[in-house]
């Protein structure tokens, strides 16, 4: 077991969320999404934000990205400051965001242009390609997102994001538009591939299979907060039919179930009180 | 030779078709002038244009495999044969306002060179007015677009602009500009310009937000949002606006040049109208159509070539 153990007690912060508030804020009212959140992500780890949805899972993943700026607190990358969005941290969307007006190539091109590292045309066609072949999809080269499937579409995403070769990786509930046979290829292949690339990966998800299945630590969230956070333990790579029955799998699994439930009691006793 | 170039199912309505075009053929050769007209003019002409048009027919219903390009072929030849019928028998009493088929159709034997520099001359004009006004449109809509402040002073004076007919301005302009051309050509300019820019801003306007997002996390600056991701996002939209504008900037174009042009369609209508020479203003008239329709055309091609994208 111990063999293919990530071990990431020596690693360095790569990312740091040092008490972080964030508001959403409209015409009438304003939202407190954030509250004092504080993190640290360690060079290489896989780390998964678990949650229902509206408690500030994404808001987080949008601040790490740079989309959004915090209220107050700051989020540090390699030590530094991040104040706006930038191509050391790639991002997939659940909405895949793909470019319509280009191929599945011209898209990860496009990502490999953006890395800002110098490469002739040549070499990013090649390159483009070598993307495409790594999430499977050699043969779609030159199709258009409109007339790729939705699983498609996310591999394209995902080469897209791996075209930019940062250390960071962002996903945003990458496999929720996704039907559940091909999320667990999908899972997989994020997974092969963040190995791979030595990626140090943020990924919000609400379903606790995948954040078992592919996380090195799980940070439980609650509205506004970090609830908990969980080390998984298991070995990489990890395959759903292997986990699934094992002690160590039953045991995490409960754990956040119960975390889950807690939450909605707080839920249900707030709506009684009120 | 049938079998291959028409679809199962469509033989009885191209024989109809067929038979329709025969039979013009036929009544004007064969049918005599049951009464006395000013004027007789030679059939050749319009035999071409009947075969023209039957050759064009004959294509684009080998190509779309549609029952209804028949059926406009039957309703054009229908046209035509009541129209020489009408002519011959003496049901049309007015030899001037209504001449015949025949008569409109030898106008391009009589005046080819005037014809084709007058319509040379349009099409200039057309496309330099044309050109400066999607260029121009485009950019500032795309900027107008992305950034608000620039939209907010933009809009309500464009919105104001817009409904004032751009024919309106052609006499002003004349007067201001130092030739019929500059004032053909700013009529054109003001009668593309303002639609251009407030379709563009409104195309950007809807793009998908996730789309600008993704461009922003890889990196991508305030330039090359609006060249490399905002320009292509809405270029179908700008494509598409285009055959509408076209359309609108001949009609002012022929306006235009009726109002005091030296040149042009337009002006070629205007001439004839002066002396009571109908026969050639109708021939002016199916000139414009035709370059319309060739315009038309032309543009959904490129939009079709142009945009792969989006089926």
């Amino acid at each position: 077991m111990g063999e293919n153990m990530r071990d990431l007690s020596d690693s360095p912060n790569k990312l740091e969320i040092r008490d972080v508030s964030f508001d959403y804020i409209d015409k009438k009212s304003r939202f407190s999404a954030l509250e004092h959140v504080s993190l640290a992500i360690k060079e290489g780890e896989f780390v998964c934000i678990l949650g229902l949805s509206g408690c500030g899972k994404s808001t987080l993943l949008s601040l790490l990205s740079g989309l959004h700026k915090a209220k107050s607190g700051e989020i540090l990358l390699d030590g530094k400051r991040i104040t706006e969005p930038g191509p050391d941290r790639a991002v997939v969307f659940q909405q895949y965001s793909l470019f319509p007006w280009l191929t599945a190539k011209g898209n990860v091109e496009f990502g490999i242009r953006q890395s800002g590292r110098k490469y002739t045309g040549k070499q990013r066609k090649v390159k483009a390609e070598e993307y495409l072949a790594n999430v499977g999809l050699a043969g779609a080269a030159n199709k258009y997102p409109g007339q790729l499937s939705g699983g498609m579409k996310q591999r394209v995403a995902v080469a897209r994001a791996l075209a930019l070769e940062s250390d960071v990786l962002l996903l945003d509930e990458p496999f929720g538009a996704v039907d559940p046979k091909l999320r667990l290829e999908l899972q997989e292949l994020v997974s092969r591939l963040c190995t791979e690339h030595k990626k140090t990966v943020v990924f919000v998800t609400h379903d606790i299979d995948e954040a078992i299945l592919l996380s090195d630590r799980i940070v439980v969230m609650e509205p506004g907060k970090i609830r908990t956070i969980l080390n998984v333990g298991l070995p990489h790579p990890r395959r759903r039919e292997d986990l699934i029955g094992t002690a160590a799998y039953e045991n995490l699994h409960r754990k956040l179930i119960a975390s889950f439930y807690a939450h909605v009691e707080d839920n249900i006793d707030s709506e009684v009180i009120l | 030779m049938k079998k291959f170039l028409l679809a199962p199912g469509m033989y009885i309505e191209f024989g109809i078709a067929t038979l329709l075009f025969v039979i013009n053929i036929v009544l004007t050769l064969a049918l005599p002038y049951f009464t006395v007209h000013k004027a007789y003019y030679d059939s050749a002409a319009y035999i071409a244009a009947l075969s023209l048009i039957f050759l064009i027919y004959a294509v684009s219903v080998h190509m779309n495999k549609k029952k209804s390009t028949s059926d406009i072929a039957v309703v054009i030849y229908a046209f035509f044969a009541f129209w020489e019928v009408a002519y011959k028998t003496g049901a049309v009493r007015n030899d001037l306002l209504i001449p015949s088929p025949e008569g409109l159709f030898h106008v391009f034997v009589d005046k080819p060179q005037e014809i084709g520099a007058d319509v040379l001359g349009s099409l200039q004009l057309l496309f330099w007015g044309f050109l400066l006004a999607v260029v121009l449109g485009t950019l500032l809509g795309l900027l107008a677009g992305w950034i608000p402040r620039v939209r907010e002073v933009l809009l309500p004076i464009s919105n104001a602009i817009t409904l004032i007919p751009p024919l309106m301005f052609s006499a002003y302009m004349i007067m201001l500009l130092s030739t019929f051309r500059q004032a053909a050509v700013a009529v054109i300019f003001f009668a593309v310009f303002w639609p251009t820019l407030q379709g563009t801003i409104a195309r950007v306007g809807q793009i998908d937000k996730s789309i600008i997002e993704a461009a922003r996390t890889m990196g991508v600056g305030t330039l090359g949002m609006l060249a490399k991701v905002i320009f292509p996002y809405c270029l179908p939209g700008i494509i598409r606006s285009i055959s509408k504008s076209l359309r609108g900037a001949f009609m002012c174009l022929s306006g235009a040049e009726m109002l005091g042009m030296n040149l042009g369609i337009g002006y070629f209508i205007e001439k004839y109208k002066g002396f009571a020479d109908y026969r050639c203003i109708l021939a002016g008239i199916v000139v414009v159509g035709v370059i319309t329709t060739v315009i038309d055309i032309a543009v959904n091609k490129v939009e079709r070539m142009v945009i792969k994208w989006e089926v």
